[in-house]
């Protein structure tokens, strides 16, 4: 079973007298463990996609099935559920909560996942710290981090709850080309020990990183294709 | 469920400490409305307390045969001007009437005592009849009250109110010493119990009693109180003041067109106006009460409106990583019911040190738990009703709009 299969996913937004199809008939199937990058020109439905795909969104029309379970129809509890333990999301803007310390903002999936212990959830953020190499950084606020380090801690929340897939929507766009190079070498370590990763860029060096890209275009896929990593 | 209370509560304690000020501004409104409630009640249950302990001085069963009504808004001139009460009627009085049990008589003023260098100023004297014990409170101590015959004779003897007791003789056993009214010689032959304070004003301890008869020896002249006391069972006490009012108007002689030109006094009428009064004190509390706490409410739900709006990214953040609607929504509701709660505590605290207060200066006048838990709960459901609206609006964002905020 794929892990994520979308059929004829449609989003309109109904603007006064004028439609915008932001997806216009989307298909595509991802396996587990695949490396996508999403690629196409501002507006071209990227988000929206990316959005759909995380949960945070409800399509129009069209089936998504996640694990083999239909998203498109469930409720707004349901789809809380779904991000908080099968999505890590990294976003270009970090999203961190700026009051909280890099510790806090790490645990807060694992607090919203209900399940987990307050003593299990200070050493599991503490461990996904330490993978995003920030193990000497848990009690600073994300105004005392870089901007690299900030995307770090925001991978870590990502990660923190064990996702089926991490979701990014332009991760390295607020972020200069070196440190934008190492969060995407963090990716790819995350990629080899197993997790599926998507993310939107519109950087060829970055999709690079990716075995696979799809192109989008007014919000219809025009090319979905292995990237040069991918033929290998 | 539990673990998000705590976390929520813990994200609304830092929230609050971060706006310091705005919470401690806001929470304002709450703690005047408690204080109010929560003294309020104290108060009443206080001064209850001190009322029904003064009843006890009022036998239900006495009435009070008087020149001045103890309330009503009759003429002062026109009472001012009745006769004074005429303590021989006692005997007619008991005589005619069917309820009278004991019909006993009273005067008093005050003077000066000594004993020896020692000297109490100002004591109540109170001339009353031989069987005064059986209309009122009073209980000897040490010693005996006086017979009828010492009453009917004039003997120069004595009963000492235990405050006046304790000035006279530091030391030492009073009865059978000789003490001085004015120029007047008196033995004592008793000591009456600790009685305590009538509303919490009139000190029934520094009083001293003697025979009525050797008060009219002694004192002349108009001034004093006077009163004669019918003592009637207390299920006929209505029937018996009609009567008791037809009785002393043919003693006084009084045509049918011609007021009453005494008055008959009981407990109940205490009873009613302390029921004024105590409803006035609820009534103005609770108006108080209730403007504060809608006042504070208002400023509550319009602060957590800015709350949320503020803290609208934070919000989709929370979305986004799994939180739900009922999450966010309890997020927001703990943080309003923390605020008002925090208030309702101050507000507790400061009506509690102001009861004490009052309790060592006034009378007796104790917060009790119920009060206190009522005054928390209250203000936590203001908080629970300030907070709806802005909580529900928060937990309604839709996470991509609220991720996009700036
Ligand atoms: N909430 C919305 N309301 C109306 N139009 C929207 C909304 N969100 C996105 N769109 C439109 O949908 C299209 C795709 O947007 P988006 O997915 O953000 O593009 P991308 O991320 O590829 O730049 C754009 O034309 C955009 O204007
Ligand atoms: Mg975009």
């Amino acid at each position: 079973m794929s892990l994520i299969q979308v059929k004829d996913l449609y989003k309109i937004y109904q603007m006064g007298n004028t439609e915008v199809r932001a997806l216009d008939g989307v298909s595509v199937t991802i396996e587990k463990n695949e490396y996508v990058s999403i690629m196409g020109p501002s507006g071209s439905g990227k988000s929206t996609l990316m959005n759909l795909l995380g949960c945070l969104d409800t399509p129009t029309s069209g089936e998504f099935f996640m694990d083999g379970i239909n998203v498109a129809t469930m409720g707004d509890d349901e789809l809380a559920h779904i991000r908080n333990k099968k999505i890590g999301f990294v976003f270009q803007t970090f999203n961190l909560l700026p009051k909280s310390t890099s510790l806090r903002n790490v645990e807060l999936p694992l607090i919203y996942n209900g399940e987990i212990k307050a003593a299990d959830r200070r050493d599991m953020a503490i461990r996904a710290l330490t993978r995003v190499n920030l193990g000497d950084r848990v009690s600073h606020k994300p105004n005392e981090l870089s901007g690299g380090q900030r995307q770090r801690v925001a991978v870590a929340r990502a990660l923190v709850n064990n996702p089926a897939i991490i979701l990014a929507d332009e991760p390295t766009g607020n972020l200069d080309s070196k440190t934008g190079e190492e969060i995407m070498v963090l990716f790819d370590e995350l990629h080899k020990q197993g997790n599926t990763i998507i993310l939107v860029t519109h950087e060829e060096h970055i999709a690079a990183h990716a075995s696979r890209v799809v192109r989008l275009l007014d919000g219809k896929i025009a090319v979905d294709e292995a990237t040069h990593r991918g033929k290998k | 469920m539990k673990s998000f209370f705590w976390e929520n509560l813990r994200i609304a304690l830092s929230e609050l400490w971060g706006h310091k000020t705005r919470s401690i501004l806001t929470g304002t409104g709450i703690v005047i409305g408690i204080i109010a409630v929560s003294l309020m009640s104290t108060l009443i249950n206080g001064v209850d307390g001190l009322f029904e302990e003064s009843m006890k001085f009022l036998g239900r069963g006495n009435l009070y045969v008087e020149k001045w009504p103890w309330f009503g808004d009759e003429d002062w001139w026109t009472l001012r001007n009745r006769p004074r009460i005429e303590l021989d009627m006692a005997e007619a009085i008991k005589e005619r009437s069917q309820y009278a049990m004991v019909v006993a008589a009273e005067r008093g003023r005050s003077a000066n005592l000594s004993y020896k260098e020692l000297s109490a100023e100002n004591i109540y004297i109170h001339g009353v009849t031989a069987n005064y014990p059986e209309v009122s409170t009073v209980d000897v101590e040490y010693g005996r009250f006086f017979t009828e015959s010492e009453d009917r004779t004039g003997a120069q003897v004595v009963l000492l109110g235990s405050e006046v007791a304790k000035t006279l003789f530091p030391q030492g056993n009073p009865v059978d010493k000789m003490i001085f009214a004015g120029s007047k010689r008196f033995r004592v032959i008793g000591v009456l119990a600790e009685m305590g304070k009538f509303m919490g004003a009139f000190s029934n301890d520094t009083q001293v009693i003697i025979p009525l008869a050797t008060f009219n020896k002694i004192f002349h002249g108009p001034w004093g109180r006077r009163s004669i006391t019918v003592k009637v069972p207390e299920h006929l006490v209505e029937e018996a003041k009609e009567e008791l009012r037809g009785v002393v108007r043919v003693l006084r002689g009084l045509k049918p067109e011609e007021k009453d030109n005494f008055a008959i006094n009981q407990q109940n009428a205490f009873r009613q106006s302390y029921q004024g009064i105590k409803l006035a004190i609820g009534g103005t509390g609770m108006i108080i009460t209730a403007l504060s706490l809608l006042v504070g409410g208002i400023g509550i739900a319009n602060i957590m409106f800015v709350s949320v709006k503020e803290r609208t990214r934070e919000i989709g953040v929370r979305k986004a990583l799994g939180a739900t609607r009922s999450q966010i929504q309890g997020q927001f509701l703990i943080e309003a019911m923390v605020i008002t709660a925090s208030g309702g505590l101050v507000g507790l605290i400061i009506s509690t040190l102001i009861s004490m207060a009052i309790s060592k200066f006034l009378f007796p006048a104790t917060m009790s738990f119920g009060v206190a838990f009522m005054a928390i709960a209250l203000s936590a459901t203001v908080g629970l009703f300030a907070g709806l609206a802005p909580a529900r609006k928060g937990a309604k964002l839709d996470p991509i709009e609220a991720l996009r905020y700036e």
